[in-house]
């Protein structure tokens, strides 16, 4: 799952980059006020963890090997902030030093990996095992399921940012600029062995850690408890994550519905890339229109004859698309990144406020 | 177990019968295990050697750790910029040439550039050249269908054929990933890991996020270290070989053993740390001073970046 | 050696350690200790594994905090309010050094000079003043050759030169080593031996925990021996400590039959009265 430099338009990796500094900023908070000093050792070696953990190869059945990436299991030991941060470091290390994963791309890895991955796999975990005995099958199990959750909606993530790129950045010709294979193609190439094989596995090797930790070290599945019950003065996070759920969700729709989202941002702009934005989602209606016969998707329509000569597009207008879309594309995550960090500067500041009063 | 009880025979060998005998052949069963015992050492040896190449006099090595990373990070932005693909390759042509006037064996730099994640985006990427997959003018009809051909909802077209846009994107494809991972390449094995990461602070990163990395980098070989303990201890014990299930069951406990060390481990190191003065806020000090010839390098990136960026959007 | 530093205990006592006890979760690691530890004083904690000598190392570096019973620490309750205030904090870490016995954790940083350079960093001193603290220590431990090396590639003994090193550099007058030689190679040995008698002929006070009776006979000018039941056994010179056959059997420090053989025929075990608990304070 760790994207290479060179699969992605720096529009996305500048884009999830831009996402994924607030969430640092509200980790990095967050930690601090949790662990304070002891945090630079205990997410350090949670890293270093992270990282030897994605260097175990696990036996699959075939004769074939796999990783694990842990996320899950450390979010649950070291709490789901601190799992983010030591998530990222050890992502980090991987692309600076070993080339896993690009240096461009690492915005995207982090979100991906190290915030989907394992905030998704807690608090599935703290839903389905709420109430459970202490030593209930059903805490190990909501351990492997919350693994399993986290990492294939991490892989459904960096999916829809490949996907994105085939459907979007295509040079004049339509040859693909980034990431050639479009949303129809990269969800399922990404997902089929995604839930099928290495969602399993995390999620076998999550409740197989989970019952060593229960026999053998059970107070450190507890340890997390007693970091929370002693931290004071919360930051609230919930708005910050409502809105990268929306953010999220509206950010692909944004870009199928070209005539609707993105065309509040700036009309200039979008009149050119419905030129061949259309085009491309098109056939990606087209092609599921076996599965779907009697749905009409009308953002699409209404594009469509919005653009008068739907199927033959000039290749002046779609010169004119791209440059058009970044440009687009940059202010409004500029816009959003920028909106994210500062809700965060104003929550943080609130919540410090109040604690000085308290 | 008393010191003074005499030692069993099974420990001492009489009257036991050793099994001399093993099967040769059964080595694809271990090879889970084998290959991260591999990939561990491998790990370390190539670190080990970074270093070496990084204390070597050379033109990368004696920049400015922080000019070079600003100028290593614009030429990636560049590379991942361009739209065509022939202005990729004199920036490839200008890592090699870096990498030569550093003292870097070609050799070696293109092997270990090309040998992974090149290969595998040409895995990647070779169905998106066929029209079935990604339609486009056909460069080299394969099959002619002579009629429409559907599989499932999606309908493949009425040939087979290998297209001018995908071989394009292939190309433009490979060439961006082979540089960008060569900039990466170069900047990780001419700079010493620790200035690498106080370089960091030119973009602002929060001293304690310098800590930690630093920190976890050099955790990470101490827990390499017990990892592989764990697997050699389990290796040279091995009889016979082990199902795929068992393999799993303790790669799990392993992992977890670690992960309980670990975290204990981590109280003693917080320990260590508080004696010796830290309270939560890390002082970093370095003695980067800039000289030079590293503006001068820095202004040829960017006059380089600014001719082919302009070359790129001229071009279309 | 200069033993007439040793008695001194003009000054104020540098520990001060008042019916301590200590448990992790459910362990006993320490059952109401109490000792003194004077100024210059050369000391050694003997102690079987598990008998809490580790534990009161800590305690005395405030890095864990007694469940009951007080410490006082260069005149002040030695406490984790006490040491919130950052001006006894910073004064504090810089009059005591830690030496841990695994070297592991005491070495983070990504390489040997930076692991020198973090004590007088964060203890506030000049750019210029850390530098030159650096370079001197590198220099008297001999580590020139490993300044830019990371610790991952070091060898153990290595490692504990420069463990030692990063404390030296603090410049402390209190030096607290955990079982400084165990597992290291009999030149490290006798170089740690050294170094520990060179800084107590320079008027450091030095308190060694080990269960290595040689090296206690060695490096220390007074001997405590913490019991099996965590409490305090016995103290004394070493050359009475050392030769109490029984004590040292109680404390688990020798095994009954390791020495019979060396022994038989010169065997003349000192008649000692057991001091227990609370018995023979210094000070």
């Amino acid at each position: 799952m760790h994207i290479p430099d060179g699969y992605l338009s720096p529009q996305t990796a500048g884009g999830l980059w831009a996402l994924m500094v607030p969430v640092w900023y509200a980790a990095g908070y967050k930690v601090k006020k949790t662990l304070s000093a002891r945090q630079a050792p205990l997410v350090a070696i949670a890293a270093a963890f992270s990282f030897v953990i994605m260097m175990f190869n696990l036996p699959l059945p075939g004769g074939t090997t796999g990783h694990a990436v842990g996320g899950t299991i450390i979010a649950i030991i070291i709490g789901p902030w601190a799992a983010v941060i030591a998530i990222s470091v050890s992502l980090t290390i991987q692309a600076l030093f070993f080339g896993d994963g690009g240096i461009l791309a690492l915005g995207a890895n982090c979100f991906n990996i190290g915030f989907v991955l394992p905030v998704t796999g807690y608090y599935t975990y703290r839903l389905l095992s709420r109430g459970a005995a202490e030593d209930s099958p059903r805490r190990w199990f909501a351990a492997g399921i919350g693994a399993y959750v986290g990492l294939n909606l991490a892989a459904l993530i960096t999916a829809v940012e490949f996907g994105l790129q085939g459907d979007l950045f295509k040079a004049a010709d339509g040859s693909a600029l980034y990431s050639p294979y479009g949303l129809s193609t990269a969800i399922p190439a990404m997902m089929i062995p995604h839930m099928a094989v290495v969602g399993v596995i995390e999620a076998v090797m999550t409740s197989l850690i989970f019952v060593f930790l229960l026999r053998n070290n059970p107070s450190l599945l507890h340890s997390y408890d007693g970091i929370r019950a002693a931290a004071t003065g919360r930051l609230q996070l919930k708005p910050l994550l409502i809105g990268m759920a929306l953010l999220l969700v509206c950010v692909p729709l944004g870009l199928l519905a070209t005539g609707s989202a993105w065309g509040e941002w700036g009309a200039e702009e979008i009149q050119a890339d419905v030129g061949y934005v259309p085009q491309g989602m098109d056939r990606y209606l087209g092609r599921w229109s076996g599965i779907l016969p009697d749905y009409a998707f009308p953002a699409a329509e209404e594009a469509d004859t919005g653009e008068e000569p739907a199927g033959a597009v000039s290749l002046e207008g779609v010169k004119e698309s791209v440059p058009g879309y970044m440009v687009s594309g940059v202010v409004g995550l500029a816009l959003v990144g920028g909106l994210a960090w500062f809700s965060t500067r104003l929550l943080t500041r609130r919540s410090r406020k109040k604690e000085q009063l308290d | 177990m008393t010191e003074d009880a005499a030692l069993p025979d099974w420990l001492t060998g009489h009257g036991r019968k050793r099994s001399r005998d093993w099967t040769p052949g059964d080595s694809r069963r271990q090879s889970a295990i084998a290959g991260t015992l591999l990939g561990l050492s491998r790990l370390v040896r190539d670190s080990v050697f970074s270093e070496k190449i990084a204390s070597r006099p050379g033109l990368l090595q004696n920049l400015d750790p922080r000019i070079k990373l600003v100028g290593m990070l614009s030429l990636l932005v560049t590379v991942s910029l361009l739209r065509n693909w022939y202005l990729i390759l004199p920036l490839y042509g200008f890592t090699l040439v870096m990498a030569a006037a550093s003292r870097i064996s070609l050799k070696l730099y293109i092997r270990r550039v090309w040998l992974f994640v090149p290969i595998f985006t040409a895995i990647i990427v070779f169905p998106s050249l066929f029209n079935v997959v990604r339609p486009g003018d056909p460069l080299w009809v394969i099959r002619d269908f002579g009629h429409q051909v559907t599989l499932g909802p999606w309908s493949l077209g009425t040939s087979l054929a290998i297209t001018y846009q995908g071989v394009k994107g292939a190309v433009l494809l490979i060439l961006r990933v082979v540089t960008s991972v060569s900039l990466g390449v170069l900047l990780a094995l001419t700079t010493r890991w620790a200035d690498l990461l106080k370089s960091l602070r030119v973009f602002h990163i929060p001293r304690v996020f310098v800590l930690i990395l630093s920190m976890t980098y050099r955790y990470i070989f101490l827990l390499l270290a017990m990892a592989e303990d764990i697997f050699t201890a389990r290796t040279s014990r091995m009889v016979g070989p082990s199902s795929p299930r068992e393999d799993r069951r303790f790669i799990a406990s392993s992992m977890g053993t670690l992960l309980g060390k670990s975290h204990a481990f981590s109280d003693e190191v917080y320990g260590a740390m508080v004696s010796r003065g830290y309270n939560g806020e890390p002082v970093i000090s370095h003695s980067f001073r800039t000289r030079p010839a590293d503006w001068f390098w820095l202004a040829s990136v960017t006059l380089a970046i600014a001719i082919i960026i302009g070359g790129d959007r001229l071009l279309g | 050696m200069a033993d007439t530093t040793a008695d001194t205990g003009a000054g104020a006592p540098v520990f001060r350690v008042d019916s301590v006890s200590y448990r992790y979760r459910e362990t006993v690691a320490l059952a109401g200790v109490s000792l003194t530890i004077g100024a210059g004083e050369r000391v050694a904690l003997l102690g079987a594994n598990g008998s809490g000598k580790s534990t009161l190392l800590k305690m005395l570096d405030g890095l864990i905090f007694p469940d009951q019973g007080h410490i006082r620490a260069l005149g002040h309750e030695l406490s984790a309010e006490a040491l919130k205030d950052d001006g006894f904090s910073r004064m504090f870490r810089q009059q005591v050094g830690f030496v841990f016995q695994n070297s592991d954790a005491q070495l983070f940083s990504p390489s040997v000079r930076e692991e020198i350079a973090f004590g007088p960093l964060h203890l506030g001193l000049s750019l210029e003043e850390v530098g030159r603290r650096v370079d001197d220590t590198l220099h008297i431990m001999g580590l020139e050759q490993l300044a830019d090396r990371p610790p991952y590639n070091l060898s153990g003994g290595e490692k504990k030169k420069v463990a030692l090193a990063s404390v030296l550099a603090i410049s402390p007058d209190v030096f607290l080593f955990d079982e400084p030689t165990a597992g290291l190679d009999p030149k490290t040995v006798s170089f740690l031996e050294r170094m520990v008698l060179q800084l107590s002929d320079a008027g450091k006070t030095v308190v060694t925990a080990t269960q290595d009776l040689e090296l206690a006979r060695v490096i220390a000018e007074r001997v405590l021996v913490l019991g099996e039941d965590h409490r305090l056994a016995g103290e004394g010179p070493p050359d009475e400590v050392l030769t109490d056959r029984e004590l040292l059997l109680s404390s688990n420090l020798i095994h009954d039959h390791s020495h019979r053989h060396d022994e038989r025929g010169l065997e003349h075990i000192h008649p000692h009265s057991h001091l227990t608990d609370h018995g023979h304070q210094h000070g």
